[in-house]
């Protein structure tokens, strides 16, 4: 897989370290913000959500998310760093589907700009997700 | 030469298939009825249409190499 934005399976603790590693000879950065987005074992219609499989445009997420990192760094001028990763195929109940991390100057636009990659992501990244169940029955979900 | 068609998510399920060519289609309603007539579930579901990376609402003409995606309402993060 080519895409800087896409994982094969859950995004991990390593991907955290990596961005991390990667910000501490940034010295001019105060803040990071990281929103990690979780497979939650909902209770849908008698049935647990065991697992969700994502698919992806890949050609599309990558244009997409370069435009809301794009748009991101242009509304708020004290970030330094975006970072976006989203898995593909199956992720676990308990298991990171999503990393959106921040870097500024200060912790109030790193925040803010946190929060707003996470809402331009929703409606915006061609992502789709499957959610299995127990039973081994699936259906798929769509962002309200 | 011909154009590719990509389906996602529901539509990928429905149709059997990640993608199909056609060849001969000269804009996007003329794609949807033969798309239609070789899958005509996919009439009883929502979807945006992307050409080429590109979400256009409405019609558009079509050219050979163009790729043509059917996206379901999406569902990241």
């Amino acid at each position: 897989m080519a895409s800087k934005y896409l994982i094969e399976g859950p995004v991990t603790s390593v991907e955290i370290s990596v961005y991390l590693d990667g910000m501490a000879a940034a010295k001019d950065t105060g803040g990071h913000s990281f929103f990690l987005g979780q497979v939650r074992a909902d209770f849908l219609k008698g049935k647990i959500v065991m697992a969700i499989e994502y698919s992806a445009y890949e050609s599309m997420v990558n244009t997409e998310a370069d435009k809301i990192v794009e748009s991101v760094t242009s509304e708020f001028d004290d970030v330094r760093s975006v970072r976006i990763i989203h898995s593909t195929g199956v992720v676990r109940a308990g298991e990171v589907s999503l990393a959106v991390m921040v870097s500024a100057g200060h912790r109030q636009q790193a925040m803010q700009a946190c929060s707003k990659t996470v809402e331009l992501i929703k409606e915006r990244l061609p992502v789709w997700k499957k959610e299995i169940y127990e039973d081994n029955s699936h259906a798929w979900r769509e962002n309200q | 030469m011909e154009i590719k068609v990509l389906f996602f998510g529901v539509l990928a399920e429905v149709t059997g298939t990640g993608f199909k060519h056609y060849n001969g289609v000269i804009n996007l309603s003329d794609l949807y009825h033969r798309i239609t007539d070789d899958f005509p579930e996919i009439a009883h579901y929502n979807f945006r249409i992307a050409l080429n990376n590109q979400i256009i609402e409405g019609e558009h003409p079509i050219k050979p190499g163009d790729e043509v995606a059917y996206l379901p309402p999406f569902a990241g993060g």
